[in-house]
């Protein structure tokens, strides 16, 4: 009796408080207002972003009962993103970032049987469909990225991109580049991924196909890691990365590219766009991805831009409307022209722009073979962030190649294992 | 000898009138009902996410999907073997020792100095103490913009003295030093202002006392001084250390725990196994070990504060 009205005061508050925390409901992700909450993951002055709005608007005034709320990138996208997965406070559309399959398939709908899925890109394939033939998200574009270059710097150091088919060529041209003055490689080690794209872009070319079967299998393959982590510290020690490497930000790597600082950035080619914003002049295009075996040189792609629809949507029949609607050809070829890329879907078109020239000439006419993003296929889930930091201690001279490798092999090890 | 009979007085008479127990029980009631609210967030904020984490580190959640498998001591028996966590502690016992020793030397010297009376002192304590006032993410973003390569502050003069820039960041060594330099400079006024009050509750007749037998300076300071600024010791060394040993925000802006894993602290690593490598069972159980080190450091330090202060 003596505490019993603190003790019941106490339970209603806590009641209450919790009754708060857990309010979830059914319709996991909408908006207060019944609205279909998109999750663009664009950044709030993107061209793809703008151009989104402006077809969503046309949707919307062809559906006036359906209200969507597009929202803009933030910083911690993917952070807010777990987040709200693990939290059950799911958004009704999001941007799948390359992980619609491998990171988002549990909480999306399957879309194979939408009527748009017959004009789904062959190349996205690899990167996007399970093994039924299922896959998670509408595709804007198609990512393809080779090694991005400035003519104009190539030029004054005598070398053609033409000529470079191994990884010797590229360090002929590398060593020629140096020899002028200018950086032949330039990466930003402050932000997290430039450096891992360096690891992820050599990979694929380090491995027979069996060996990248044993990788999809849980079985790490090491030596030929270690072959690309050897090259990546042969580049270090004759001095091919900027300076800057430990401060600089993927700004900096912008403006060296489009300022003649710099020969090569191994990036998406959305950082062409960007370079160009600092000097619109700058000759800059892409090139194929030399092997480390005797194999062909690639570029690499698959999943950039693509949205996925939340099973626990409480709008699912008007998120697949709305996903339908960005499908249709013209708007499809006017987001995809906006992202500066590819379009998702065969029956679109784009003109790519600055990009435009290299792509004809190696996926057009070439036909380069295209391989998948190495972590995202053939690492488990989670590994990206280890390639990035291990190939950051070994351009920093903070790990050995043999370190950086137990590294890689010990979290391919519990990830993987934490995966089954 | 004559048996003596002492009979203790008792708190309360045998019976309390009825009016007054319930009296007292209301009043304890009402009490009780006002500090509810902030129990009740410490159980929300603090106890709640305690015992799930300590629930989560033995398991192998990726931090977002909905199942999860329990994995037993696995994580904890993974921290042993893992090199990177090894490095990681050895750096946040730096952060954290390195941090409390510099403010500690510094806060005590900068409070003597500033216990004088002498012109300005009010406006030179203020100033001391304003980076305290200050988010350490701004502190961090100050002092990247000084130490940054190619536009940093430091630079320019090293480069207008005709020498090469330095990439004072991007040795790991050198990086540490910076950060624990960083943090002193933000917190050394909070040790500053505690020892102030120690100095300032010291009774002047001691050190008037002393002087008649002939103590002076360094003699008053090493039989007077310190042993009476023990408490003072004791909370100021306490608060820095957790502080440090927790220390996340200036490391994230200064370094991003680079290069490689080598600046990184327990609490930042934490962050980048739980959200990064999606392993939020691991991330989880490196917490737990976090918790027990600050515990630990704590618990040690007050029994060896408080052992000095009785033989004081």
């Amino acid at each position: 009796m003596k505490s019993g009205f603190t003790l019941l005061a106490a339970g209603v508050v806590i009641s209450l408080s919790l009754a708060g925390c857990g309010a979830s409901g059914d319709a996991a992700g909408s908006s207060g207002d019944g609205s279909i909450e998109v999750q663009t993951g664009l950044a709030v002055d993107s061209k793809l972003l703008s151009t989104l709005k402006e077809v969503t608007n046309s949707f919307q005034q062809a559906n006036p009962t359906v209200k969507i709320n597009l929202v803009p990138n933030s910083t911690t996208y993917e952070k807010d993103m777990k987040v709200r997965l693990a939290s059950g406070n799911v958004p009704d559309i999001w941007w799948t970032h390359g992980w619609s399959r491998d990171r988002y398939s549990k909480f999306l709908l399957p879309l194979q049987n939408e009527a748009w899925a017959t004009n789904f890109n062959p190349a996205l394939s690899d990167a996007m469909k399970d093994s039924t033939g299922a896959f998670y998200a509408m595709p804007i574009d198609t990512d393809i990225a080779g090694i991005i270059y400035n003519k104009d710097v190539l030029d004054k150091a005598g070398v053609s991109v033409g000529t470079i088919k191994t990884w010797g060529d590229f360090e002929t041209a590398a060593a020629a580049v140096k020899a002028h003055g200018v950086t032949p490689i330039t990466v930003s080690g402050k932000a997290n991924g430039p450096a891992g794209n360096l690891t992820d872009w050599i990979s694929p070319g380090a491995y027979t196909k069996d060996e990248l079967a044993q990788l999809k299998n849980g079985t790490f393959v090491g030596d030929k890691y270690k072959t690309v982590l050897d090259l990546v510290a042969k580049w270090r020690d004759q001095g091919y990365f900027n300076p800057d490497y430990a401060s600089a930000a993927t700004t900096d790597m912008d403006q060296a590219l489009a300022q003649g600082q710099a020969a090569f950035i191994f990036s998406q080619n959305n950082r062409i766009n960007n370079a160009l914003q600092y000097n619109p002049k700058a000759n800059l295009g892409f090139m194929p991805i030399p092997s480390l075996t005797s194999g062909p040189s690639y570029l690499v792609g698959g999943e950039m831009n693509a949205y996925g629809i939340s099973k626990t949507s409480a709008h699912t029949e008007d998120a697949k409307k709305y996903l339908a609607y960005l499908a249709e050809p013209a708007n499809e070829s006017k987001l995809a022209q906006s992202a500066g890329s590819a379009p998702g879907l065969t029956n679109a078109t784009a003109n790519m722009g600055a990009v435009q020239a290299s792509y004809d000439q190696w996926m057009t006419q070439a036909k380069t073979t295209l391989v998948p993003y190495f972590d995202r296929v053939y690492l488990p889930n989670g590994m990206w962030n280890t390639m990035v930091t291990t190939t950051d201690s070994i351009i920093t001279k903070q790990s050995s190649v043999d370190a950086a490798l137990g590294q890689v092999e010990s979290d391919f090890k519990s990830l993987y294992g934490q995966g089954k | 000898m004559a048996e003596t009979l002492i009979t203790k007085p008792s708190p309360l008479p045998a019976t309390t009138p009825p009016h007054v127990a319930r009296r007292r029980r209301r009043k304890g009631g009402l009490v009780n009902l006002l500090y509810m609210p902030a129990l009740l967030l410490f159980a929300v904020f603090t106890v709640y996410p305690l015992i799930n984490g300590v629930g989560l580190s033995f398991t192998n959640w990726d931090g977002y999907s909905p199942e999860k498998a329990m994995v037993g001591l696995a994580n904890y028996t993974r921290l042993f073997s893992d090199d990177t966590f090894r490095m990681v502690l050895t750096n946040t016992v730096v952060y954290g020792l390195g941090s409390t020793l510099f403010q500690q030397v510094f806060g005590l010297g900068l409070a003597m100095a500033l216990d004088r009376p002498l012109r300005g002192r009010n406006a030179a304590r203020a100033v001391i103490y304003l980076p305290v006032l200050v988010s350490p993410v701004i502190m961090g973003t100050m002092y990247y913009l000084l130490f940054g390569y190619n536009n940093g502050a430091f630079n320019d003069v090293v480069t207008a003295l005709g020498m090469d820039r330095v990439a004072w960041l991007s040795n790991s060594t050198a990086a540490i030093a910076i950060i624990v330099a960083v943090n002193t400079l933000q917190f050394v006024g909070i040790s500053m202002i505690i020892y102030l009050a120690g100095l300032q509750s010291i009774p002047s007749e001691y050190y008037e006392a002393s002087m008649l037998d002939g103590a002076r300076g360094w003699k008053q300071f090493t039989n007077i001084t310190l042993p009476l600024l023990q408490p003072a010791f004791a909370t100021s060394i306490v608060l820095n250390l957790i502080g440090g040993l927790k220390l996340f925000d200036v490391i994230k802006v200064m370094t991003g725990g680079g290069p490689g894993y080598s600046t990184n602290s327990v609490s930042t690593l934490i962050g980048v196994v739980y959200f990064d490598n999606q392993s939020a069972g691991y991330a989880s159980a490196m917490g737990v070990v976090l918790f027990l080190m600050i515990v630990l450091f704590t618990l040690v330090l007050n029994s060896l504060l408080n052992r000095h202060r009785l033989e004081a």
